[in-house]
């Protein structure tokens, strides 16, 4: 069992393990909304979506970051409009998830031949992050905390009761579009470290199991950003030990938080009345 | 959405109203004056839910104009509401403070006190920090009129406020409802009991377009719940006024 000391110790690991911090935090800050608005299909949607624009970036030498968030926001507004024109917002953002991963899987393997950067994309690497990613990263972090301080009693309230809040006067909608584009640049900072295809891991395993334990909703960021650095830290251990993508591990560990915080708070809350109308923003 | 002109609380002309295709609701005129109860009556799809939300400007006016006196409070039936959301009463009567303006700032002190008064009013201060989800039916409504009375609106739009609420609740309602009029505000209250209508100033009848509006001696009669609700009721003959049940299931799809 190698020492958790190398987690400091190793440079690479030690950017790997700044980056699942600051993951951590923005897992903490922007999943706490995503629960609440009950986003947790778009933010999966969302990240894998930007997949087809990481191979095109991958091939061509194009900024990762960029062709991510440009596939992402574009999907982001496409899942919008198509709900909109009175597409039942899990059905759009399905239809356009089948549509975004047949066009990565045909631009990686008939295309560009991506190979092994088709492993990476989708399930992250601790080898390889750069100051890039890290920046970004840490750019989604601020944008999140910074975004929470405004809009955070806009985003519970129109979660809470969007008709009731839309009476209120707020810019409920304009919260909810940048609500949106938060996901989808947090999506995107997450995918070089856990893969496009486990950005829930970060920003929806840890906030699911933060509602059983929450009765508030700084209570709720509190501890959604408690569980999603331990697993991100805890996660990033067990991918070295095991030499593993660092994603699976903390999808893993983010799986089996939320089954413990599920049976210790017992069905009274596990199950909990989850009733009203499912407020998609999308 | 502007302020009437000549002091009436809400007016509707011609308005018609629907969701992308033909309206669901259509050739609604009248007239709430401040201080004035309305109850809208209506079966299910009767278009009571789409005349709230054109009022409070969710939805844009497909023909006709409606004018409501500065930004109205609306209360969406509780069932909509999560009760898994981690939010206490206190919590959710603060949210009515976001209509003051400061929606970026934290609560401030005098926010909080309006919130406190508000839930005291509402008769909730002994939960006040109670989660939302655990409380009772009726409670969780009294919560989101609380909500409504912080936001200090002239005109206050219920959709089914008494709909599966306790009586306790639904006199403490009632009660409140009484002081809000006297205070000069105009309620606009959609129910399913017909019964109840006769305890307001006005009754709104809906199905798809307005069947009949006025005083509810005037408009409760048998022809017109006939008209309105059609065979989701049943008229009891006792030989007194015109007395009607509905017997329609709640599937609140949203019209």
């Amino acid at each position: 069992m190698p020492s958790p000391l190398d987690l400091v110790d190793l440079p690479f690991l030690r950017d790997a393990l700044f980056e699942l911090v600051l993951l951590g935090v923005a897992g903490g800050v922007v999943g706490a909304w995503i629960v609440l608005r009950r986003l947790a299909f778009f933010s999966h949607a969302v990240g894998s979506a930007a997949f087809p624009g990481l191979v095109v970036a991958d091939a061509t030498g194009v900024s990762a970051a960029v062709a991510g968030l440009a596939v992402a926001l574009g999907y982001a507004g496409g899942v919008r409009r198509a709900s909109r024109a009175g597409r039942e917002p899990g059905e759009a953002t399905a239809l356009l998830l089948a549509a975004a991963l047949a066009l990565g899987v045909v631009l990686a393997s008939d295309v560009f031949e991506s190979g092994a950067a088709v492993d990476r994309l989708l399930f992250g690497t601790l080898l390889g992050l750069d100051a890039e990613d890290l920046a970004l990263s840490a750019a989604a972090t601020g944008l999140a905390v910074a975004a929470t301080l405004a809009f955070g009693r806009t985003w519970a309230a129109v979660a809470f009761d969007p008709d009731g809040t839309a009476a209120l006067g707020v810019p409920a909608k304009l919260a909810d579009f940048l609500l949106l584009a938060l996901v989808a640049v947090a999506a995107v900072a997450a995918i070089p470290a856990v893969g496009a295809l486990l950005v829930t891991a970060v920003y929806v395993l840890p906030a699911a199991a933060a509602l059983l334990l929450a009765d508030s909703v700084p209570g709720l960021i509190a501890w959604a950003l408690a569980l999603a650095l331990a697993e991100g830290v805890a996660g990033l251990y067990l991918a070295y030990w095991l030499d593993v993508p660092a994603g699976p591990p903390v999808a893993v560990l983010g799986g089996a938080a939320f089954a413990l915080v599920s049976v210790a708070r017992g069905p009274a809350r596990a199950g909990r009345r989850v009733r009203g109308p499912a407020p998609e923003a999308v | 959405m502007t302020r009437t002109a000549d002091g009436a609380a809400i007016r509707a002309d011609g308005l018609a109203a629907g969701y992308g295709g033909e309206p669901v609701l259509r050739d609604v005129s009248f007239t709430a004056n401040r201080g004035q109860s309305v109850c809208v009556l209506g079966p299910n799809g009767g278009g009571k839910t789409t005349l709230f939300r054109v009022l409070i400007g969710e939805l844009r006016a497909a023909a006709g104009r409606v004018e409501v006196a500065g930004r109205p409070a609306y209360v969406a039936q509780t069932e909509r509401t999560r009760l898994d959301f981690p939010v206490t009463a206190l919590d959710v009567a603060l949210m009515g403070a976001l209509a003051r303006g400061r929606w970026w700032l934290p609560a401030g002190r005098t926010e909080r006190a309006a919130a406190h008064a508000a839930l005291e009013r509402m008769g909730l201060d002994a939960v006040a920090g109670t989660r939302f989800g655990e409380l009772s039916g009726g409670q969780r409504q009294r919560a989101l009129l609380a909500r409504a009375l912080v936001q200090d609106a002239e005109v206050l739009l219920l959709d089914e406020p008494l709909a599966g609420v306790d009586p306790v609740s639904a006199a403490l309602i009632g009660e409140v409802f009484g002081e809000l009029r006297s205070e000069g505000r105009a309620l606009l209250v959609s129910s399913h009991d017909v019964e109840s209508a006769r305890g307001f100033d006005l009754v709104l009848c809906l199905h798809g377009r307005q069947v009949c509006f006025g005083p509810p001696a005037a408009v409760l009669d048998r022809a017109t719940l006939q008209a309105t609700y059609g065979r989701e009721m049943i008229v009891l003959e006792d030989g007194g006024p015109a007395r009607a049940v509905t017997v329609q299931h709640h599937e609140h799809g949203g019209h």
